[in-house]
């Protein structure tokens, strides 16, 4: 099974094998030279990229196109013009070698690639990125989202602030983000707003008190750290009432802050507490990636489930409650 | 209610009969004055930064032990409240020996109707007092002697607001519904009627209208696309 993965600032090809496993990969990251994320320039890039990394990928598998049985794709959520890129290539090689296509949601598939990684069976994940904070669960047949953020993701709290600071870009230093090497020698900071909204988090409060803060001369190191330790122990408290709420006895990190040591740190403070095991994701796999929606694609397809190449909309807004997972009881 | 937080220890507390282990707190059944008391202790959360943990287990606990005697003032039936003790995050309150409306409606006859009714009332006269409970669900409605006594009130806010009320109906809904399929429009219909026998049909039919609006919102998409369908 092949997948391709074109959410954000990643373009993956992904080959993964029911007996072997992961056994082709090729990743093409987008870094600005300045700023953020443009859409459209990360397009551009994508659709240069996209030949090689296919090509690059199947050379490692050892295989050829012929013999995949289908080719998966990422149809969302994410930014709309690299959905589209990702879309058209997908496309065009399912009808070229006439492989089944099929639809993978970019969220269910980090879930999905956490479980295989960690052994876990029936975890509570929480999937902390760039563009999603959530803390979710397997129930009746779904993916359910117990709490997320109200406003922005944890991964841009930290990436917005180190902008508007002059912190980054880059904002991963030798592994190490930006905001948090500068936390290092803080300490902390009373009258932050901590925002918990019965499950769900809100950070842009916290954002602007903190960009405002260092404006008026306070020390940046201070700010950094407080701006840390809310963030990260608000998020650890909304996993803590799932755990709690849901009685699992399982918890899982992943996304592209699963790297990050101190939040790591408190779950694992926390899960023990709880009484329940604690794993991140490994770095490799935490961020997005082809491979975990080629897992996920292969899932689906042993359900039967797929979509005709013409009818192969994106959708930037597809939420991962929306998808039904009657494979959750037989992972690979 | 008294307040003498540095006279008292923790530990003594820590001594009575554990009943529940919530997220944040610890649900314990002791004595206060030779009467029996719920003591409910919010826990020191290691993960936090000491300052951090300190802060919120006193502010949260005030801010509980006020909603709850703003509600008690209301006529609310809920818990009396014995003592606070915010510095350890401690609030001993009135123990209330019943059952919970969940484990009644489990066995659901005609009778146990007229409670999801009554769950009806005592939310609408919450809601009438300023007050948002936000875990509104039928674990938190204890019955006993015939009464509904709501319970738990550790998420709750001040809010006059008409989509926070919304939140509270669309809880209970989701309650009952994941709990008791078959027989739950029944048993949520009642509830309505409660709210609005005590809110008034003009306020209390508004707030109905948007907790409808929120389960068609991005959260339960689900339902959004059967609206959807022409």
């Amino acid at each position: 099974m092949l997948g391709i993965e074109s959410t954000a600032h990643t373009f993956g090809v992904g080959i993964f094998d029911e007996k072997n496993g992961i056994i082709g990969e090729s990743r093409k990251n987008y870094i600005p030279n300045k700023g953020g994320i443009l859409p459209r320039e990360v397009a551009q890039f994508f659709s240069e990229v996209a030949g090689i990394a296919v090509k690059e990928a199947i050379n490692q598998a050892n295989i050829s196109i012929k013999e995949l049985d289908g080719i998966g794709v990422a149809l969302g959520p994410g930014m709309g013009p690299q959905l589209r890129v990702g879309a058209s290539v997908a496309r065009a090689l399912s009808v070229k070698y006439n492989k089944p296509l099929i639809p993978v949601n970019h969220g269910i598939a980090h879930l999905e690639i956490a479980r295989y990684l960690t052994k876990m069976r029936d975890p509570v994940i929480l999937y902390v990125s760039g563009g999603n904070s959530i803390i979710t669960t397997y129930v009746d047949g779904k993916y359910r989202i117990f709490g997320e953020t109200l406003d922005i993701a944890l991964g841009n709290l930290l990436d917005t602030f180190a902008r508007e600071v002059n912190l980054g870009p880059p904002y991963i230093v030798n592994g190490n983000h930006v905001v948090d090497l500068c936390a290092e020698k803080g300490k902390f900071m009373k009258g932050f707003p901590y925002v918990v909204k019965g499950q769900d988090v809100s950070y842009s409060g916290l954002l602007t008190l903190a960009i405002k803060l260092k404006k008026q001369g306070y020390n940046l190191n201070d700010v950094c750290y407080t701006l840390r330790e809310i963030a990260f122990s608000s998020i650890s408290e909304v996993t803590e009432r799932c755990v709690a709420h849901t009685n699992k006895k399982e918890i899982i990190l992943t996304g592209g802050v699963a790297a990050n040591k101190l939040l790591n740190e408190k779950l694992s403070k926390m899960a023990s507490k709880q009484g329940a095991s604690y794993m991140p994701v490994p770095f490799k796999y935490s961020g997005d990636n082809g491979v975990m929606i080629a897992l996920t694609a292969l899932y689906e397809l042993k359900y039967g489930i797929k979509i005709d190449p013409e009818k192969a909309y994106i959708n930037q807004r597809w939420r991962i409650d929306e998808v039904d997972i009657p494979w959750y009881y037989s992972m690979i | 209610m008294v307040l003498f937080d540095d006279l008292i220890s923790l530990e003594d507390f820590l001594k009575f009969q554990l009943l529940k282990r919530g997220a944040e707190s610890e649900i314990r059944l002791g004595n206060f004055l030779d009467t029996k008391a719920i003591y409910k202790i919010r826990i020191k959360k290691e993960y936090m930064e000491e300052e951090l943990d300190k802060e919120l287990r006193y502010y949260r606990t005030k801010k509980e032990a006020k909603i709850l005697s703003i509600s008690f003032i209301n006529n609310v039936n809920v818990p009396r409240i014995y003592a606070v003790y915010p510095s350890i995050g401690v609030i001993v309150m009135e123990y209330i020996n019943g059952i919970t409306l969940k484990d009644l409606l489990i066995n659901s006859n005609e009778e146990s109707l007229k409670f999801s009714y009554l769950a009806g009332r005592e939310l609408a006269k919450i809601h009438k007092s300023g007050i948002v409970h936000n875990d509104f669900t039928t674990s938190n409605i204890i019955i006993k002697d015939q009464s509904a006594y709501i319970i738990d009130f550790g998420l709750s806010e001040y809010s006059v607001n008409i989509e926070d009320r919304a939140v509270d109906i669309h809880l209970y809904k989701r309650a009952v519904e994941s709990t008791h399929a078959k027989i739950s429009s029944i048993i949520f219909n009642e509830f309505l009627k409660g709210y609005i026998d005590y809110f008034g049909s003009d306020k209390g039919e508004e707030v109905i209208k948007r907790s409808k609006e929120i389960e068609l919102r991005g959260r339960y998409v689900g339902e959004r696309r059967t609206v959807w369908k022409p």
